[in-house]
């Protein structure tokens, strides 16, 4: 596939992206809520990230805090975000306007929402090219043909003169990425991009989104509550809770060996294929966090099935595994000996365990 | 092309009705309802006109007939006899309508020239300081009555910076635009004031909707500058409740000048018609209604086009009906 703009040839050294204890706190009349508290991570060139966590753990607010997308009124950020070598943590919405779709893009959740219901899809996909590339109208509308095509909606040319309301749920979030993959950016943030879509479409959209990643050696970042969507689809996952990074590993690793009873707990809420039909699924009790006033310890603890006194009072840090890219914040990790000492105790007691046949 | 046959039906329905229904009622509400002529003429008149007025216009035929030549003559712009000004109504019709008109539409005009920018940047700027003052202001002049605002700005730009003239008689922007803009400036702000502050509440409030959709962070999250996603993305998906309150205050021209009209000794429609009832002046009442209902049913059927020209959604939703 020709890709319409092919990503400038930039320092490929270092990583495209790095965060150092990022923290994103809005004052609020009930206090202060630490949404991201914390939070440090690399992302290489190319690679992909899934950011995965439930409602509230952070990781949305994580990645428009990445993007500087937030309203600048009560909201305080800490930290570094150093983007191609350059501090971008302390700018401005003045300055990051030049960064938003050229050299960082998103593609919002709901695509029925997300694009302007009164202006034409071809006007949508080429203002950004008109703006950051300076185009004119003929030359932009005719990318804009282009990557409709790059995104495979079929008739482009007459897509482009239709409005969103005319366009299926699918077909408006491929709109979507082509506005977003318009000017090549080399960072793209995707915030739970299949939501909203029929289960039918979120494969096809999320390897579109992968194809173009590899062709245009874009990096990404993947915000999802599922992980069965980062599965197939991401380099690394780091996974949220109550807005800090609890562990953190690449995928494949995360998936073959997790240590935090978090992620265990949000793998075992996904149904497996090889279940028995009505296995009971298992789900996470009571809420996420009050991140205005946080739990002491570790901030999963009044929820974790495997909780110790030490849980409650201090906090854990995040610690390598023999592998040094797989990292967790946990006491008794999964596999420890303490954790199958209150597994075993558990499985005395079936009452408490969330399954019940 | 439906949808368009539809409305003007509608708008032929209403306008026949309205305006039967008008004659009918001055004729039944006249103080010697047996004699339209005698209370249309008044005083002590000559059998003999009581008798030619009464042929000329029908009076002595039903309400049915009375109407179809009435109707008749408003085709040709005959718009009958008034027997008060001793005139007939369309030769003394003329002025009266066009200082209504310039009254309404001036103040419509620079109430939308001060409200949409007003209300775009509180909107982006909400609960800052311009914001809550604005807020304040707004909410302060729509509580202001006209007949508080006109006595007050009278005395400021007339008798005491004495920028205007004391209201001469009418002059058109034709004759002498200098004098025209004079004339009208102070009748004008009055009306102008407490229509821009609705103005500016109702798309303020549609404007801070818009700008928390998932599109307008969509559009910032391109690169689109602050002043594009204002004006470009965001205005034109809030102006519906703007359009229709226009339309209406089109539509309610002449009932909305009256105090301002009669206050400043401006003869408009408004207070025209407000002696043409009590003086069962007739065909006056008639035209006068005429005009009024033609108004608002064309500019109600401008406020449904102008939703289909702003909308596509709703342009295609009448195009398959």
């Amino acid at each position: 596939m020709t890709n319409v703009i092919q990503a400038a040839n930039r320092d490929v050294n270092g990583p495209l992206l790095e965060l150092t204890d990022v923290k994103t706190h809005f004052r609020t009349r009930r206090g202060l809520v630490r949404a991201v508290d914390g939070v440090s991570l690399t992302l290489e060139r190319g690679k992909a990230l899934g950011i995965v966590g439930e409602s509230g753990s952070g990781k949305t607010i994580l990645s428009r805090s990445i993007m500087g997308l937030l309203p600048t009124k009560g909201t305080e950020r800490h930290g570094s975000i150093r983007f191609e070598q350059q501090e971008i943590g302390n700018l401005g919405r003045k300055q990051m306007r030049h960064i938003w779709g050229k050299e960082m893009a998103m593609i919002f959740q709901d695509p029925m929402t997300s694009l302007n219901p009164l202006m034409k899809i071809g006007k949508q996909i080429a203002e950004p090219l008109r703006i950051h590339l300076g185009m004119d109208k003929a030359t932009a509308w005719a990318t804009a043909e282009r990557l409709l095509q790059d995104v495979r909606i079929p008739e482009g040319a007459r897509r482009l003169h239709q409005y969103p309301h005319e366009l299926s749920g699918g077909m408006r979030q491929r709109v979507m990425i082509a506005i977003a993959m318009a000017c090549g950016p080399t960072m793209l943030f995707a915030d739970e991009p299949t939501t909203a879509l029929d289960v039918t479409v979120q494969a096809q959209i999320l390897d579109l989104l992968n194809d173009q990643r590899k062709d245009r050696n874009m990096s990404l970042i993947l915000v999802t509550h599922d992980l069965g969507v980062v599965a197939g689809h991401t380099d690394e996952i780091a996974v949220m809770y109550g807005g800090k990074l609890v562990e953190k590993a690449p995928t494949r690793a995360l998936f073959a060996d997790m240590k935090m009873p978090y992620t265990e707990a949000l793998m075992q809420s996904i149904p497996k294929i090889d279940d028995p039909s009505h296995t009971r699924l298992m789900a996470i009790g009571g809420r996420p966090p009050d991140l205005v006033n946080p739990p002491q310890g570790c901030r999963f603890a009044p929820r974790c099935l495997y909780t110790r006194d030490k849980c409650l009072t201090e906090e854990p840090p995040l610690v390598a595994t023999d592998n040094p890219e797989h990292t967790y914040a946990c006491w008794y990790p999964v596999g420890s000996p303490e954790y199958h000492e209150s597994k075993a105790r558990l499985s005395e007691t079936p009452v408490t365990i969330g399954r019940l046949d | 092309m439906r949808y368009a046959l539809q409305r003007f039906t509608q708008f032929l329905i209403v306008f026949f009705l309205v305006t039967f229904g008008v004659m009918v009622f001055m004729r039944i509400g006249l103080n010697k309802p047996g004699d339209p002529a005698r209370t249309m003429l008044g005083g002590t008149v000559s059998q003999d006109l009581i008798d030619t007025t009464t042929r000329r216009f029908h009076l002595d035929s039903n309400y049915l007939v009375q109407y179809w030549y009435w109707l008749k003559g408003m085709l040709t712009l005959d718009f009958g006899y008034s027997n008060p000004n001793n005139l007939n109504v369309t030769t003394y019709l003329k002025p009266r309508v066009l200082t209504t008109v310039f009254l309404g539409l001036y103040s419509i005009f620079f109430a939308l020239l001060v409200a949409v920018p007003v209300a775009v940047y509180q909107a982006y700027k909400r609960d800052r300081p311009f914001d809550k003052l604005s807020s304040f202001a707004t909410f302060f002049f729509i509580s202001v009555p006209a007949v508080v605002l006109a006595p007050l700005l009278k005395y400021i730009f007339i008798d005491w910076l004495a920028w205007f003239p004391r209201l001469s008689s009418k002059v058109y922007p034709w004759d002498n635009p200098m004098l025209h803009i004079k004339n009208f400036f102070v009748p004008v702000l009055v009306l102008t004031i407490p229509l821009a502050a609705t103005w500016i509440r109702l798309l303020r409030a549609d404007m801070v909707q818009t700008l928390q959709s998932d599109f307008i962070t969509l559009a910032s999250a391109k690169g689109v500058p602050p002043s594009r996603v204002l004006w470009g993305h965001a205005l034109r998906n809030s102006v519906f409740s703007l359009v229709t309150s226009v339309g209406f205050q089109l539509g309610g021209l002449v009932g909305g000048a009256l105090i301002v009209e009669a206050y400043f000794n401006m003869k408009g429609m408004g207070s025209l018609l407000v002696v043409a009832i009590l003086s069962s002046d007739l065909f006056t009442v008639q035209s006068v209604s005429a005009i009024l209902v033609a108004c608002v049913v064309l500019v109600n059927l401008g406020v449904d086009l102008s939703y289909a020209l702003i909308d596509p959604r709703i342009r295609h939703a009448r195009a398959l009906s």
